[in-house]
Formats: structure tokens, C-alpha cells, sequence
């Protein structure tokens, strides 16, 4: 099931991916900063929403991936899908580093504050806590199977969070934007705006893509080391 | 006038490459044979 050769190959394609989407993230730089117009309430500040949302949508697509690969290893029980779960959460965590830094450096001079205990920003913290702990279990098991199999009931118990803290926007008071993009409206952005915006997603798609490419290979190589010494 | 705060989107911008060049060095040190 483990291929070491495998694990190269997806070393190798990840490594490639994860430079095009750091190109693109120069890319996505340039475009913001030349060709996007200045938001007149908010000012310059306004750009880090190419950064911000594509970033949080990353680390949401990440742990959804975790959990699925997490509901197929409960089924299959293939190594490698434990490896990929894996490696999609490590991505997520990344991802959501960015997200809660970025967040505070846009709400200080917007809402006056770095940080506000309201529901988005809470729930995105306990997610992050969440996959903290799928962390702190999996390093505490030695056993492969047995860690794999733990981990992966975390795992699909977390995917739950994803949906219900893109929901937390509306379910509740919260301060946190909605949607302007992906809502009940047309988006009302310029064209310029808009065409940033979907470029920042594409960007951390292939950075997401890239980066779980090289992590999963590294995964299974590890996989088979710990194997290798078992026997 | 649009308020002056373009250091909060360089900032901003700054973290994001530096936290992606430091997975992207990352992952390709632990990918290495």
C-alpha cells in the first residue's frame, strides 16, 4: 500500500506546485497593490482581502479534506489516507496562522480593535484548538494504526466545525463581513476588485495543493520508516 | 479621502509571504533524502 517511490513523485509535483502558487502570490501582490483601486471608507487596508478570505478558505478546504480522508480511512483502512489526513491538517494549521494574523492587522484600524471575542473570530480560534489537539493526540500514539485510527475519528468529528463556523456570520451578532462574493447577491465589486479577489483564491488553492503534495510524501515516508524499525 | 493605513496592508501582506516561505522552506528541508 506504502510506496516509497510514490512518496518522491509527490514530493517532487508538490515541491513544483508550491513554487508556481508562490509565484502566483507575487502575482497576486503586484495586482493588488497596482491595479486595484483604493476602497474609499476603508482605505489601503481594505487589500488584505485578497489575502484574508482565500486564506480562510484554504484552511476550511484543508480540514474538510482531513475529515474525508479521515471518514475513508475509518472505512478503508488504507495508510495513506491517514497520511494525506495528515498532512491536510498540517496545511490547515498554516493556513489558519495566516488567518488570525491578518485578521487583527485589518480590524485595527477598521473596528479599533485587534481582536474581539464575537463568534466568527471565536469559533475560528476553537477550530484551530481543535486540530491543536488532533496534533497532541496523534504525537502522544506510537502505533500506526492505532494513532491513525484515533486521529481519524478527531478528524471526522472536526469536519463538523467547518460548516457551522461559515454559518456563525449569520446564526448569530456577529461583527465579523459577510459574504460579498459568494452571497444571496451579485457581487457588487469592480471588475478589478473582483478579478483580485478570485486570483487570491486560485493562489492558495495551488499553495494548498502544493504544500499537502510534499507534507503527504513526507507522511508516507515517514510511514514506512516507522515500519521498517517495527520489524 | 480614503484614511491613510497602507502600513496595516504591508504588514499584512509581509506576514502572509513570510509565513508561506517558511512552510514552503520547511517541507522542502523534511523532503529532503
Amino acid at each position: 500500500m506504502l510506496d516509497a517511490a510514490a512518496a518522491d513523485r509527490a514530493i517532487t509535483r508538490g515541491r513544483i506546485v508550491t513554487l508556481l502558487g508562490v509565484a502566483a502570490l507575487a502575482g497576486l501582490y503586484v495586482m493588488a497593490v497596482l491595479y486595484t483601486p483604493t476602497e474609499r471608507f476603508q482605505g489601503l487596508v481594505q487589500k488584505i482581502f485578497y489575502v484574508h478570505p482565500p486564506a480562510a478558505y484554504a484552511m476550511q478546504l484543508a480540514f474538510v479534506m482531513t475529515g474525508i480522508a479521515s471518514a475513508l480511512y475509518l472505512w478503508l483502512r488504507d495508510a495513506r489516507l491517514d497520511a494525506f489526513a495528515e498532512a491536510s491538517a498540517e496545511v490547515g494549521m498554516w493556513m489558519g496562522a495566516i488567518v488570525v494574523i491578518t485578521g487583527p492587522i485589518w480590524g485595527r484600524p477598521v473596528w479599533g480593535t485587534w481582536w474581539e471575542w464575537e463568534p466568527r473570530l471565536t469559533f475560528t480560534v476553537i477550530e484551530l484548538l481543535v486540530f491543536a489537539g488532533y496534533f497532541a493526540l496523534r504525537s502522544a500514539m506510537r502505533e500506526p494504526a492505532e494513532r491513525a485510527k484515533f486521529a481519524a475519528v478527531v478528524g471526522v468529528t472536526a469536519l463538523v466545525l467547518v460548516p457551522f463556523n461559515h454559518l456563525t456570520v449569520y446564526l448569530f451578532a456577529s461583527q465579523h463581513p459577510t459574504p460579498v462574493v459568494v452571497g444571496t447577491k451579485k457581487p457588487e465589486l469592480p471588475p478589478e476588485m473582483l478579478r483580485a479577489f478570485l486570483t487570491g483564491f486560485a493562489t492558495f488553492t495551488v499553495l494548498y495543493l502544493g504544500f499537502a503534495m510534499q507534507r503527504y510524501g513526507i507522511g508516507v515516508r515517514r510511514l514506512l520508516e516507522e515500519t521498517a524499525d517495527a520489524a | 479621502m480614503p484614511p491613510d493605513n497602507g502600513q496595516y496592508m504591508v504588514s499584512a501582506y509581509v506576514v502572509v509571504a513570510v509565513v508561506v516561505l517558511l512552510y514552503t522552506a520547511s517541507l522542502w528541508r523534511r523532503g529532503r533524502r
